[in-house]
């Protein structure tokens, strides 16, 4: 080992962001501030129909109106016209069909803006109207409309283990519920937004929206034809992204627009567009049937899962794969049988959001279990630790069981709450108050896929260090949290670090900022990377003092000979400078997977899972249906805490977007398939008076794998939100919603329901 | 039309289209970025800056509404490398993420301490309520503005 004499001084600091200063005095420059002299202004041209044959598209009118430099089609592509992170199924732009309402059909560069969009009433397309698709039922009557030609059923998978019928046989209570959620959109602050340019040499470089920068890269280069030293994609700093700039957004538009004018381009997508042509979570529904013994244990587990992906596949597979692994919450089940079903509807677009369909199958999975420990009279968290799997057991994918640890601890400090103790009278006769739990699991990283990461650190002989990794600091704060790790590692003062951030031209490829893998793969690569380096300078340094490299060690930014005699890391880079040697060192690390993948999924079962267990206090209003979240207690195993204040950060962050999405959020389609409420006028975010009393605890515990034993902390906030609420709202009114968002119409109406007053639905 | 505001503390004349939305001019003629645009229709307030004082949603008025009149940015906020204690006390409590809803939240924020120099957090939370932030959950940038009132008031914490 070379660790530096600050042990643990860097890890565990609450480190102030590295680009806080720029963000608070407004100098910094998102993708959306950037211009250019003689820029051109991009726009896109969508469909206005939802489900449709293309029988022609004239564009002539547009190219001659003023100011137009440019009205590109899918005849202007000379790649495969085709896009999508594991299947690209999706066109650039659309040549024979459209499958949702809002999809790119057309690219028109303008002088301005101005002109740029009224060239929109240029263009003419004729369409064949087609039945539209607007749910997974729909989808998959017998005479349904196919919206691609192998039918809408995208993808099927089947987990089976131990002996289902004896389960239910042998157990003493079964219960079969219907779990549905809904479309949530990820709402960032800066919509998909670029500028693009072709430099001296012939390079089209793209500044632009987005999460994993070489893996746009690939998707462009099939997609367009262009070769792979002729693009570069950068992708910080930018505002939010939530998993809806994972796969590609605008990055090809841009490219394109840019490889045709050859001059300056600038897109951003308006609000309403982000909300019609952007990214969703998927729609879900789970038949779930549940048995337990008398004592409380799980006897067997039944799961059908369905999703609607909308009108391509995009992260489809592995958002199915993370639902299908959470169905079994990290439980003793000893039969089960897990069935995922990705289904093509017209409504838009579903792809990565936070959690990455983990809430989904978390709200099914952990309402069931609220309803057995309620049933059985048993307290709801000692009826999850009766269950909970024990490190080395066999878990229901037929893996050893390997970090449940941290799981059992958090849920073991939940049943010291200080929301036990809070009265449940309500302020007023109508306000019922309820206390809900829930516990969440989160892989880390991709699962059963090859996933190798590679970053770099530079030693500059002016006294920089400075790290290059791809993925992108999207707010989460990951060029804090690397620079934090190299700080500890290489034993250097954070002021004398620098990060390159998501830029393919200096950056080597570190994947792609998801599925809570940042930190655990783009952290342990530049561990390996600062190991490289030690082991490279060590021999130059023994040249410099004229020892044997075995007579010297490397701390704090040295080797040391003896008291007294040491040579800086700046000091042998100027040496290795002189004679020509660089001094950039690439690491890589490859995420450990499970010894028993299951045949045919991508993104599960993970080798490493946060976990979280939050408890809800919620008043819900019998006069208007309104559930309103008093306090939430969150106590979570992300592994050692990197940096306290971000970690803490992203929790209120994830904790307050489960929020929405379980009561006020909800994206809607028309019966034409058109969406409708894109804005946040219409679509309703949490905001300041919304947010309950928060309280987050992370557990003392540390990941073998983990850089100094960090997990990741990015989506597990999110995924016990929603089950923690119901759970909630049924200890307030006893009644169980199956069904999300929990808004005021849903829940009044049921209320009603129960006191025998019919309602119009 | 011709209009003359005070930005920053700095006189700036300009020929304006009747219909150009302040955040345009503050953003493309006057190439101050850091006033942002979330939405167009109000909800987001990261285009807030403030207007003789007052903090306002700059997509939701025109330009020519702002003559003779002193408009504050982000960038005007600070002294020279003098943060505003606002800005500090969002330094210190990690008061953002993405940072993108930021410059609009400080400039409430200023409306709001100026008004009220140590408001509740009750009433922090109602003042900044026409911002929004999908990052944060909110609970950081209400420290980071108790910070900065407390710092007001002599630096209780």
């Amino acid at each position: 080992m070379s660790e530096g004499q600050l042990i643990y001084s860097a890890i565990g600091s609450s480190s102030q962001r590295v680009d806080i200063r720029e963000k608070v005095d407004g100098s910094l420059k998102y993708f959306t501030d950037m211009k250019m002299d003689g820029m051109l202004y991009g726009v896109v041209f969508r469909s206005t129909v939802t489900h449709a044959r293309i029988r022609s598209m004239d564009v002539t009118k547009a190219i001659s109106m003023p100011g137009i430099r440019a009205v590109l089609t899918s005849r202007d592509i000379k790649g495969m016209n085709a896009y999508g992170v594991i299947v690209p199924d999706a066109p650039v732009l659309a040549y024979d069909k459209v499958r949702f309402y809002g999809e790119p059909l057309a690219l028109i560069a303008g002088d301005t803006l101005e002109q740029a969009e009224a060239a929109k009433d240029g263009i003419k397309v004729d369409y064949e109207p087609l039945p539209v698709i607007r749910n997974i039922d729909e989808a998959l009557k017998n005479d349904a409309p196919l919206i691609h030609n192998n039918g809408n059923i995208a993808r099927s998978m089947k987990v089976e283990r131990g002996d289902l019928a004896r389960g239910f046989k042998d157990s003493y209570l079964v219960l079969d519920r219907d779990y549905r959620t809904h479309m949530q959109k990820h709402m960032f602050l800066e919509t998909e937004a670029g500028l693009g340019y072709l430099d001296e040499k012939g390079v089209i470089n793209i500044f632009v929206s987005g999460q994993g920068a070489h893996s746009y890269k690939g998707q462009i280069t099939r997609a367009l034809e262009i070769p792979p030293d002729k693009l570069r994609i950068v992708n910080y700093p930018e505002g939010g992204a939530f998993g809806g700039k994972d796969d590609v957004t605008i990055q090809i538009l841009l490219t394109l627009l840019v490889m045709k004018t050859k001059k300056p381009v600038k897109l951003v997508l308006t609000r309403e567009e982000s909300g019609a042509g952007g990214y969703h979570r998927h729609a879900s529904l789970i038949h779930l049937k549940t048995g337990v013994s008398k004592d409380g244990r799980f006897m067997a587990n039944k799961a059908h899962i369905l999703l609607d992906t909308g009108a391509y596949v995009s992260f489809g597979p592995s958002v199915l794969d993370t639902a299908m692994e959470v169905i079994n919450g990290k439980y003793r089940i000893p039969n089960i049988s897990v069935e995922g079903t990705l289904v093509y509807t017209n409504n838009g677009f579903s792809s990565a959001f936070r959690g990455f369909g983990a809430p989904q199958g978390n709200f099914a999975i952990e309402n069931m279990v609220d309803e057995l420990a309620y049933e059985l009279k048993m307290d709801p968290i000692d009826f999850r630790l009766l269950n909970l799997l024990q490190e080395g057991e066999i878990n229901s994918f037929g893996n050893p069981e390997r970090d449940t640890m941290g799981a059992h601890v958090a849920l073991t400090e939940a049943k010291g709450s200080r929301l036990w103790k809070i009265s449940k009278k309500g302020s007023l006769p109508w306000i019922k108050v309820g206390l809900g739990v829930s516990f969440g699991v989160k892989g880390v990283g991709y699962g059963p896929v090859k996933d190798v990461s590679y970053a770099a650190v530079e030693v500059i002989p002016s006294g920089l260090v400075k790290a290059f990794f791809s993925n992108a600091d999207y707010g989460q704060g990951i060029n804090t949290g690397h620079l934090q790790i190299v700080a500890q590692k290489l034993g250097i003062p954070f002021e004398n670090l620098r990060t390159v951030n998501a830029d393919t031209a200096e950056c080597p490829d570190t994947g792609s900022s998801d599925a809570s893998r940042s930190t655990f793969t783009g952290g342990n690569a530049l561990i390996n990377a600062c190991d490289q380096l030690i082991e490279v300078m060590k021999p130059e340094a023994a040249r410099m003092m004229k020892v044997q490299p075995t007579e010297i060690s490397y701390a704090d930014g040295k080797f040391t000979f003896k008291e007294g005699s040491e040579v800086s890391i700046f000091d042998i880079a100027s040496f290795m400078a002189k004679e020509g040697k660089g001094t950039k060192f690439i690491g890589s690390f490859e995420m450990p997977r499970v010894a028993k993948p299951i045949e045919g999924m991508i993104e599960a079962p993970r080798f490493s899972n946060a976990y979280g267990v939050l408890l809800s206090l919620v008043e819900v209003n019998e006069l208007t249906g309104l559930v309103k979240a008093k306090a939430f207690d969150f106590y979570a195993d992300i592994g050692k805490v990197i940096n306290p204040l971000l970690a803490l950060s992203q929790c209120e962050s994830g904790l307050i977007q489960g929020l929405g999405y379980a009561i006020t959020e909800e994206l809607t389609y028309d019966v034409d398939g058109k969406p409708l409420n894109t804005n946040y006028t219409t679509y309703i975010v949490p905001s300041t008076t919304d947010i309950p009393s928060i309280d987050v605890r992370f557990v003392d515990a540390v990941e073998k794998y983990g850089p100094y034993g960090a997990k990741g902390v990015g989506e597990i906030p999110i995924v016990p939100v929603a089950s923690s609420l119901t759970n909630a709202v049924h200890d307030a009114i006893g009644m169980r919603f199956r069904e999300l968002p929990l808004s005021p119409p849903r829940v009044s109406s049921r209320m009603q329901q129960n006191k025998g007053i019919s309602v119009l639905a | 039309m011709k209009i003359s505001v005070n930005v920053n503390g700095r006189n700036v004349d300009a020929d304006v289209e009747p219909r150009k939305l302040l955040v345009d001019f503050i953003r493309d003629d006057l190439h101050l970025t850091g006033t942002h645009v979330g939405c167009d229709t109000s909800s987001c307030g990261a285009c807030t800056v403030l207007l003789d004082g007052v903090a306002v949603k700059s997509c939701t008025m025109f330009a020519v509404q702002a003559n003779n009149r002193n408009i504050t940015t982000i960038e005007g906020l600070s002294k020279g490398d003098e943060l505003h204690r606002l800005q500090s006390a969002f330094i210190e409590e990690g008061g953002l993420q993405c940072g993108y809803c930021t410059p609009g939240m400080i400039m409430t924020s200023a409306w709001l301490l100026s008004n009220n120099a140590a408001p509740t957090e009750e009433e922090i939370r109602n003042g900044i309520s026409g911002n929004l932030c999908r990052c944060t959950g909110y609970d950081s940038i209400i420290r980071s503005i108790q910070k900065a009132s407390s710092d007001r008031r002599g630096g209780r914490k």
